[in-house]
């Protein structure tokens, strides 16, 4: 019954303490369950829905199978291989909204009654019915595309079936879910048709023959054995060494892959985000910390009362727990379901990045499992804060003596009219140390994730250069590839009519296979143009670098030998270096031309022309004009795509998000920790004011102190961003590939976030010491 | 002819407590004169500081008005207020009240910036001075927990003087001073008085209401009756408490 009394008392006193404690567990357990569901909820639902519409372990991508019967036959027949499944589609390149495609779309046929796609309501809000068929003339899209081209339902698309400009062109009549290829990282996009447009299509390509500019293909689902101790890389090195499909094979990936290139954006984003929410708790603690130091010191005497009236010490801690607790679970459950609606908002915004309509069901064993490590961790912090309950001794605590440390006086900061409110916020700080730790530990958090954050900003950059570097092999302002039989002198002197060319180089992307595992092959003219991180460029023919996560895959390094097989034979060469690709999360090798042409085809249309131009800001126009005038003969590509604009938008969304996660925390902070040294300073507040002091400089100086601390802080952070930032970053940019993350400092991410945190304090420290106007004289009085 | 320096007309102070009223002052008229040693006295909880307070506005009055050398002082708003208190008047308290964490020097010349009467060196020189004409100049750079009470209320007069008032208000400033310490407030406040100082103090204490020129006796928040004295002369110690007492008997006290 006591404790009972005790237990009610205490939260009626320490409400304010007690209600912050519990915001801040709302926002920490919010963000953490919002993460949990979207990562592992959306992870699980990918690979579900790739199940469900009936995608293999291994899925190649095919064209100009002369005999697919044949090809399908040798393929089940292999050891390993429980089943394959065929999926024709129709390669072509489109254009929409004046934006040319990077990647060539596959026109899937689609017939009512299929139940391989789900189809999206016209505004997104959620799963419609399927279509009883598409009609004549329509197209399906995902809506990834919105982000990637802003197509909306009613837009065009344009497909260069042949040249002489015959091109069939489909009216958007809704969105599907792709969960294959529609994520916007995904440069290959589904459309679907109706058999009608199908075979219209197909039929055009037969009668171009030659001109024709669109290709038949397939997608080949192929099912490995349940029980096969074969891995993926295994059974693709069977395939290649024991059937044809090396020959026909545009590109084949592992569902793994395909589930990691879907996830890519959520899984970075989600790794940031659970990083993030894991400072939130760390904060959370140091506030906790914080608050219970106030609690006990506040309630120092009544401690001592009670245990003269018989409380024990350890009745008296778990009272304060049972408080602590309450307040924890007063934030952290509804944390929890408000992650629901939070997820499910998250899961519409991303939709159109995506391409997936990420459930919001939470994950239940990983979050309980999660929150009680968190509450132990939390309930383990409390009690270890608490222990000093049971050394005080009744006597001690009603005649007020403390175990305090004096502040003893020193000459080095003297009092002078000069800036005599920051000498006194000074003096207070130094005076009161331990009042402020809380807020310095606190702003060291905070500005070392938007530290970080800003540097990740700052590596992306405005235009995405930082990922579209870490995507290509080489750098480069425009890319042009001539299709048909246009000369590449024509093509630079449309170029040089807008600016002049700086240097140029040509690259070509043929698939190989490395020891038997398929890779997409940079071949370049001059390998001193990749981007090495470790070793030597493949200067001579008989060399080749890889990725780190080819070379981790194959398990070989610098001066091992490696078998690459192109389509005319194979060969012997050795990794003279790493370097940085991050297309298909990793999946290449590069060499000079001369090496691939030891076991490659060469033509004219395999080479890409790399230009560097004297004026970059005329890429567009460069663009749009051999577009315009060269149509499907030609194809053109800046350093960028289109999905790109999809990341820097939610970068920058995140941001946005991070900053009012950190405004909201500031405020809690500096409300809790400021209330407390207000009120413990009512005495020497109503000395400054007898002494003529303003309630506007005592205002000021008492938001210095916390800008001082916070500057303190902010140095911290910056400091711990720029040491941990690199590696912290580069281990969750490996997920997807990408090993050249190298943060630059700049102004922007050195200064601004640090500054944004100190102002941040300064302002909220201003306004909560609004009540100093309120500090009455009269404790001053004798009466 | 006396010139007055401040002057309460009216004052009524209502303190509520719940569905309480206590009325600590009820219509009080009053002018303190320039360069007078006056005294308040009275029973406790006869209104003494809550006049004091109300007077020199650090607590507002429910209703009246308050002059200072004939400036409305309960019309300025909070800053010109606070000015105000920088510039013109000192406070000495009964419990020292020196900030904790600022030395004995630090808290007479951050008044003294406060008042912002000279440069920074001439308050910083000016404070040096008063902590010597106070006898506290050896515990100046010492924090007031580390001095004696005797100290602490010394310095606390210095630090009411660093501004040079026109009127130093004490509330029982001997009230919590042993009988030694109490001696030598009071010689210094009637230095500081017979120096020009105008002085305005609340004592329930008889040995400290006999430095005063004019003593208001106070009773259930109005003044009763006041007492003219000479001015103050050591040798008449004896005399001035005889005549005081017999006064307050008069009174009731």
């Amino acid at each position: 019954m006591e404790n009972r009394i005790l237990f009610r008392a205490g939260i009626r006193r320490h409400k304010g303490s007690l209600i912050g404690i519990a915001v801040l567990l709302f926002l920490v357990s919010l963000s953490l369950s919002t993460v949990l569901t979207v990562s592992l909820g959306g992870g699980s639902y990918i690979r579900q829905e790739m199940q469900r519409a009936g995608f293999g372990s291994l899925t190649a991508w095919v064209s100009g199978v002369p005999d697919m019967e044949l090809l399908t036959d040798s393929i089940k027949a292999q050891e390993g291989i429980e089943g394959l499944q065929v999926q024709n589609l129709l390669f072509s390149d489109y254009e929409a909204k004046g934006v040319e495609s990077d990647s060539e779309g596959q026109l899937i046929l689609w017939s009512g009654g299929d139940k391989t796609y789900r189809f999206f309501r016209n505004d997104l809000s959620g799963y419609s019915e399927a279509p009883k068929e598409i009609a004549h003339g329509t197209v399906y899209v995902s809506p990834s595309m919105i982000s990637i081209m802003n197509l909306q339902i009613g837009d065009s698309i344009t497909f260069p079936i042949a040249r002489g400009g015959q091109n069939v062109s489909l009216t958007v009549a809704g969105y599907y879910e792709d969960p294959f290829m529609g994520s916007s990282m995904i440069g290959m996009k589904g459309f679907l048709i109706c058999e009608a447009d199908y075979t219209a299509i197909l039929q055009d390509i037969a009668e171009t023959g030659m001109d024709s500019l669109a290709r038949n293909g397939a997608m080949l689902h192929i099912f490995t054995e349940a029980g096969s101790n074969a891995s993926i890389a295994d059974i693709s090195q069977l395939l290649n060494e024991n059937t044809t499909i090396s020959q026909y094979t545009e590109f084949i990936h592992s569902a793994d892959a395909i589930e990691g290139f879907m996830g890519i954006l959520q899984n970075a984003f989600c790794g940031l985000l659970a990083a993030f929410a894991l400072i939130l708790l760390a904060a959370a603690m140091v506030v906790l910390g914080h608050s219970i130091s106030g609690v006990m010191e506040q309630d120092y005497k009544n401690l001592g009362i009670l245990k003269t009236i018989g409380l024990t010490g350890g009745g008296l801690v778990r009272v304060q727990l049972a408080q602590y607790l309450a307040a924890m679970l007063v934030g952290i459950l509804p944390g929890i379901l408000a992650a629901y609606p939070a997820a499910k908002a998250a899961g519409r915004m991303t939709l159109t990045t995506t391409g997936v309509l990420l459930p919001a069901d939470l994950p239940v064993l990983p979050c309980m499992a999660a929150f009680t490590a968190i509450l132990l961790l939390l309930m383990g912090f409390t009690v270890l804060k608490l222990r000093k309950i049971s050394s005080v001794t009744p006597m001690k605590a009603i005649r007020g003596e403390t175990t305090e440390i004096r502040w003893k006086p020193g000459k080095s900061f003297q009092m002078k009219i000069e800036g005599l409110p920051f000498r006194l916020a000074v003096r207070q700080l130094l005076s009161g140390k331990k009042r402020y730790v809380s807020a310095c530990l606190i702003a060291v958090l905070l500005v070392f994730f938007a530290s970080l954050a800003g540097r990740m900003n700052t590596w992306l950059g405005p235009e995405g250069k930082g990922m579209m570097d870490a995507f290509n092999p080489a750098d480069l302002d425009i890319g042009v590839q001539a299709m048909g039989e246009l000369e590449p002198e024509e093509m630079e002197n449309m170029v040089r009519s807008y600016t002049d060319i700086t240097d140029s180089y040509l690259l070509a992307m043929p698939s190989v296979s490395v020891n038997g595992t398929n890779y997409t092959a940079n071949v370049i003219t001059e390998p001193e143009r990749f981007h090495i991180s470790q070793g030597d460029t493949s200067r001579s023919p008989d060399e080749v670098v890889l990725t780190e996560t080819a070379a981790s895959d194959q398990g070989v390094g610098i001066g091992d030998k490696v078998t690459v097989r192109g389509d005319t034979g194979s060969g012997e060469f050795t990794v003279s270096g790493i370097y940085h690709c991050a297309n298909d999360m990793g999946a290449n090798i590069g060499m000079n031309r001369e090496g691939y042409l030891t076991i490659g085809q060469d033509a004219p249309q395999l080479w890409c022309h790399h230009y560097f131009l004297a004026d970059p800001s005329k890429r567009t126009a460069v663009t749009e004009a051999l577009t315009e005038a060269y149509g499907g003969d030609v194809h053109v590509h800046e350093n960028s795509w289109p999905g790109l604009f999809g990341i820097i938008a939610a970068m920058h969304g995140l941001l946005v998000f991070m900053y009012g996660m950190i405004a909201l925390f500031v405020l809690i902070v500096v409300l809790m920790a400021g209330g407390r040294i207000l009120a413990a300073e009512q005495k020497d507040l109503g000395i400054y004011k007898s002494m003529g002091c303003s309630v506007k400089m005592l205002r000021v100086t008492f938001s210095l102190r916390f800008g001082i601390v916070a500057s303190i802080g902010a140095a911290g952070g910056t400091v711990l961003a720029a040491i941990l930032t690199d590696s912290f970053v580069s281990a969750v940019m490996r997920l997807a590939g990408i090993s050249n993350f190298a943060s630059r400092p700049d102004l922007s991410n050195i200064v601004l976030p640090g500054l944004i945190v100190v102002l941040l304090f300064l302002g909220c420290s201003y306004l909560a010491a609004g009540r100093i106007k309120k500090a009455d004289m009269a404790v001053l009085t004798a009466d | 002819m006396k010139k007055v320096l401040l002057q309460g007309r009216g004052l009524t102070k209502v303190f509520t407590q719940g569905q309480t009223n206590n009325k600590a002052l009820d219509e009080v008229d009053v002018d303190i004169f320039e360069k007078d040693f006056t005294i308040i006295m009275g029973s406790s909880g006869a209104g003494k500081s809550t006049l004091l307070y109300a007077l020199s506005q650090m607590d507002a009055v429910t209703e009246g008005t308050v002059s200072y050398r004939g400036q409305e002082l309960t019309r300025l708003k909070a800053k010109q207020l606070a000015k105000l208190r920088a510039e013109e008047f000192g406070f000495v308290f009964q419990q020292t009240h020196l900030v904790s964490n600022l030395t004995l020097y630090e808290n007479v010349a951050v008044a003294g910036f406060l008042g912002k009467k000279g440069s920074s060196s001439q308050i910083q020189r000016r404070a040096q001075t008063l902590l010597t004409q106070m006898g506290v100049e050896k515990a100046e750079n010492r924090l007031p927990s580390q001095v004696s009470g005797g100290e602490a209320q010394r310095a606390a007069i210095a630090r009411a003087m660093i501004g040079e008032p026109g009127l130093l208000f004490a509330d029982e400033p001997t009230g919590a001073l042993n009988r030694s310490h109490t001696g030598e407030v009071l010689d210094l406040l009637t230095a500081l008085n017979q120096s020009g100082q105008s002085v305005l103090m609340v004592t329930h204490d008889l040995r400290a209401a006999v430095r005063g020129n004019r003593i208001l006796y106070l009773e259930d928040g109005k003044i009763l009756d006041e007492l003219e004295l000479p001015a103050y002369q050591a040798a008449q110690d004896r005399q001035r408490e005889g005549r005081i007492s017999g006064w307050l008997s008069k009174l009731q006290w």
